[in-house]
C-alpha cells in the first residue's frame, strides 16, 4: 500500500513570502524580506541580500532559474532584477536577507495515510536526497520527542560539538514543538510543509526556504 | 482483561464442521484440540455423524448442551455467516473463521466479511479471523491450529504472548523455536481482522498473568492512532517486539514536498516505534529472540557489557559485534577497576586473558568460570553479562547453567551456546531455567542490544531525554 499525502481537496501553496510570515507569526524565525515588483528608491534590508521569484504555482524556483543568492550590492541587485524581470515577465519577487551561515536541516510535515499527521526532522542540503538521513514522529511530539529525532539523524552530532563548530539545538527543539503546533492548529489547516534549509548556527535556527499548502476550508 | 479469559481459558470448545476425515481442516482442529490434552468438554459439530475421535457430534451448535466458550468454524465461506449467526444465537463467547475467501479475495469477499461483521454487531460473540489459522494456548491446552499435528511441533507453556497477521509465518516460527524448547504464553493469527485486531490481543496479553512479552508479526495498520495510543500504553507494562513488512514499498513519488516523498511506511513507521518505545525486529528469528529476551532476563540498565568465553574468538567477535552500530546503537565493553582485576585474576589460570572479553581459554575449568561470572555479577562496573557456554572443552560441562542461573539473578546475562553436538541438551536447560540462550555470536549480541534499546526508551519515556 502506497503512501500518499492526503491533500484536501482544496490545497493551496502559499508563496514563500506568505509561509514566512506565517512561520515568523507563530514564533518561527526567518531571514526579514520584502516583495517587490521594482526596486525601490530606499531598501532597508541589510546586504547580502537574495531574491526569488514570488509565485505560488512555481514550487521548485531554483530549477527554473527563480532564485539568485548573495547579492552583494545595489548594481548587482539592479542586474540580478533585470535578468529576473525578464525571465518571469509580469511577477512579483521576494527579496530578502541571506541566512547566516551554519548546518542545514530540513523540517516537514506531512499527513499519513495511517498514522495522520507526521513531524520530519532530516539533515539538509543534498544530505536529504543523497542519504534519506530521516526521522519522522506522529503528532503532536513532546520535548524529548524532538531531542530524540535530532539524535537520530547525522547531523545530529553538531549539536554535540563537531570540529570545533557547535550549534545551538534547543532552537531546532523549539522549532519542532512550534512546527508541531502550526500543523496540529485546525484554523491553520496545514496540509503539508518543508522548511528546507533550516540554517542552525549558535545563534538560533532561521528557515531559509520554506514550502506551505493550506487547506483554505478550514 | 476479563474479557478475554474464555479465550485464554475456555470451558468448552466447540468444532463446527469437525470431520473424521483426515484430509478435512474440521479433522486437524479437532485432532489438535484433543491430542493437546484440553480438559474441557469438546464439541464436533457436523450433521452427517453420530460420533467422532470418539465424541459425541451434534447436527448444529444450537444443539449442544451447556455454553460453549469457543467456536472454531471449520466450513467453506459461504456458509460462515449463518453459522456465525447461529453462534451469535447460542451466545458463544468467541469464534474462530478459518475459511479464506474474504476481503483478501475482492468486492465479492468484502460483502462477505461485511456480513460477518453484521452478525455480530451488537452481540457479545467477539470474532478471531476470517481467513486464520487458528489460535493456541498452551497453559490451558487449546489448539485449533489448522495443520495436522504430525507435520509440526507445537510450543510447549512459555511466556511469549505471539501475534501473527501471517497464518503461515506463525505456524512455521512455532515450528522452529521448538528446536531450543522455546515456549509460548499464546499464538493468535489474526487473519483478516474482523472483529478482533492487534490491539485486542496486546490488551489480552497485558492482561494475562503467563505473558511477560508480546511479539507482532504485522503487514499492515488498519488503525494508525489505535494502534499508537495501545502500543505506547501496553509497552509500558510488557515489552511488546513487532517485525512490520512492507518496508521497501514507497513513499508517494509524485509527492512535490520533500517530507511527502521521503514518508514512506517504513520510515514513518520506524519514527513512531521509537515514539512508543518498542524495539523493532528484522526478521522472524529476531521476532521470538528479542521477546525471549524482553520476557527472561532482567532489564539492562546500562551500556557496559563484560563478555566472558573459554573460547577467544567468540570473545573478539563478540566485541566488534557489540561495539559496533548497526540497526541498534553500539554498547560499550566494561571496564575492571585494579581490585576487580586482582580478584579475577585469583581464579583464572596464568594464560587467561583478563581484559574484557575475558577468555579463560580452552584449559578453563567450570569452577573458575563459576567464580568469574560471580565476580562479574557483583561488580559494579557491570551492566550486563554475555556468558559462552561450550561444553566442548573438556573442564567444562553442563553444570555450568547453575553460576549462569545464579549470575542471572544479579545482572542482566545473555548465553551463547555454539555448537552442536553437545549443545543442544545444554541450551534446552538454559531455556527451562529461562535463561535467554542463542546459538550463534550475531544472536547473542543482538538480544543484548535489544535489552539495551528496551531499557533507554523506557528511561526516556518515564523521565524524558
Amino acid at each position: 500500500m502506497a503512501l500518499e499525502p492526503v491533500f484536501g481537496p482544496q490545497a493551496v501553496n502559499l508563496t514563500e513570502f506568505e509561509a514566512k510570515a506565517l512561520l515568523m507569526k507563530n514564533g518561527i524565525q526567518a531571514p526579514r524580506g520584502i516583495i517587490v515588483t521594482a526596486i525601490p528608491d530606499k531598501i532597508e534590508l541589510r546586504f547580502p541580500l537574495a531574491l526569488k521569484v514570488s509565485d505560488a504555482s512555481i514550487l521548485h524556483k531554483s530549477d527554473v532559474g527563480g532564485v539568485r543568492a548573495g547579492i552583494v550590492g545595489i548594481y548587482d541587485l539592479l542586474e540580478e532584477f533585470s535578468i529576473m524581470q525578464k525571465r518571469f515577465p509580469g511577477s512579483q519577487f521576494l527579496l530578502e536577507e541571506m541566512a547566516p551561515k551554519g548546518v542545514e536541516f530540513i523540517v516537514g510535515a506531512t499527513r499519513d495515510q495511517v498514522f495522520g499527521p507526521v513531524l520530519m526532522l532530516g539533515s539538509g542540503g543534498i544530505y536529504t536526497e543523497l542519504y534519506h538521513d530521516v526521522a519522522f514522529r506522529k503528532l503532536p511530539i513532546e520535548k524529548a520527542d524532538a531531542v530524540d529525532m535530532i539524535r537520530e539523524i547525522k547531523s545530529g552530532i553538531f549539536c554535540r560539538g563537531f570540529r570545533s563548530q557547535t550549534i545551538d539545538c534547543g532552537s531546532v527543539v523549539d522549532l519542532l514543538m512550534k512546527a508541531s503546533a502550526m500543523v496540529l492548529s485546525e484554523k491553520l489547516g496545514i496540509e503539508s510543509m518543508d522548511l528546507n534549509p533550516v540554517i542552525v548556527s549558535s545563534n538560533g535556527a532561521v528557515v531559509a526556504d520554506a514550502k506551505i499548502s493550506v487547506n483554505r476550508r478550514k | 482483561m476479563k474479557q478475554f479469559n474464555k479465550l485464554l481459558s475456555p470451558n468448552a470448545v466447540a468444532v463446527i464442521g469437525a470431520s473424521p476425515d483426515r484430509s478435512k481442516i474440521g479433522n486437524a482442529v479437532l485432532e489438535n484440540l484433543v491430542s493437546q490434552g484440553f480438559e474441557g468438554k469438546i464439541y464436533p459439530v457436523n450433521p452427517s455423524y453420530e460420533e467422532i475421535l470418539g465424541l459425541k457430534c451434534y447436527a448444529e451448535i444450537e444443539s449442544v448442551p451447556g455454553k460453549v466458550d469457543l467456536a472454531v468454524i471449520a466450513l467453506p465461506a459461504k456458509l460462515a455467516p449463518t453459522v456465525l449467526e447461529q453462534c451469535v444465537r447460542k451466545e458463544v463467547a468467541f469464534v474462530i473463521i478459518v475459511a479464506g475467501g474474504f476481503s483478501e479475495l475482492g468486492d465479492e469477499g468484502r460483502k462477505l466479511e461485511l456480513s460477518l461483521k453484521e452478525k455480530i454487531r451488537g452481540s457479545r460473540t467477539r470474532l478471531i479471523g476470517p481467513n486464520t489459522v487458528g489460535v493456541l494456548f498452551p497453559h490451558s491446552k487449546v489448539n485449533t491450529a489448522l495443520t495436522p499435528g504430525d507435520r509440526i511441533w507445537f510450543p510447549h507453556e512459555g511466556q511469549i504472548g505471539f501475534i501473527s497477521q501471517s497464518g503461515a509465518l506463525g505456524l512455521l516460527v512455532m515450528d522452529s523455536i521448538t528446536e531450543n524448547g522455546t515456549g509460548i504464553s499464546g499464538f493468535v493469527n489474526i487473519g483478516n481482522r474482523a472483529d478482533i485486531d492487534e490491539e485486542d490481543l496486546m490488551e489480552m496479553f497485558l492482561g494475562h498473568a503467563e505473558t511477560r512479552s508480546i511479539v507482532a508479526y504485522l503487514e499492515s495498520i488498519s488503525d494508525g492512532g489505535r494502534f499508537f495510543s495501545t502500543v505506547k500504553r501496553v509497552n509500558m507494562e510488557k515489552p511488546i517486539v513487532v517485525l512490520k513488512t512492507g518496508r521497501t514499498s514507497e513513499a508517494s513519488a509524485a509527492a512535490s514536498f520533500h517530507t511527502g516523498a521521503l514518508a514512506s511506511n517504513d520510515r514513518v513507521l520506524e519514527g513512531i516505534l521509537r515514539q512508543v518505545g518498542v524495539v523493532r525486529a528484522y526478521n522472524e528469528v529476531e521476532l521470538l529472540d528479542f521477546g525471549k529476551a524482553l520476557a527472561y532476563a532482567r532489564p539492562l540498565e546500562g551500556k557496559r557489557i563484560a563478555v566472558l568465553t573459554t573460547a577467544g574468538g567468540l570473545g573478539v567477535l563478540t566485541t566488534d559485534l557489540l561495539t559496533t552500530e548497526d540497526a541498534r546503537p553500539a554498547l560499550s565493553m566494561a571496564k575492571f577497576n585494579d581490585t576487580e582485576l586482582a580478584e579475577l585474576k585469583k581464579h583464572a589460570l596464568p594464560i587467561a586473558s583478563l581484559n574484557n572479553p575475558i577468555d579463560l581459554t580452552a584449559d578453563g575449568s567450570t569452577q573458575s568460570y563459576a567464580s568469574i561470572l560471580d565476580l562479574l555479577s557483583n561488580s559494579d562496573n557491570v551492566d550486563g553479562i554475555i556468558a559462552y557456554a561450550l561444553p566442548q572443552t573438556p573442564k567444562i560441562d553442563s553444570s555450568v547453567i547453575e553460576p549462569i542461573m545464579s549470575a542471572s539473578g544479579k545482572k542482566t546475562t545473555i548465553v551463547g551456546v555454539i555448537g552442536n553436538r553437545l549443545t543442544k541438551d545444554l541450551m534446552l536447560q538454559l531455556e527451562k531455567a529461562g535463561i535467554p540462550a542463542y546459538p550463534t555470536v550475531q544472536r547473542t549480541v543482538a538480544a543484548m542490544k535489544a535489552l539495551y534499546l528496551r531499557s533507554t526508551y523506557i528511561r526516556r519515556l518515564l523521565y524524558g531525554s
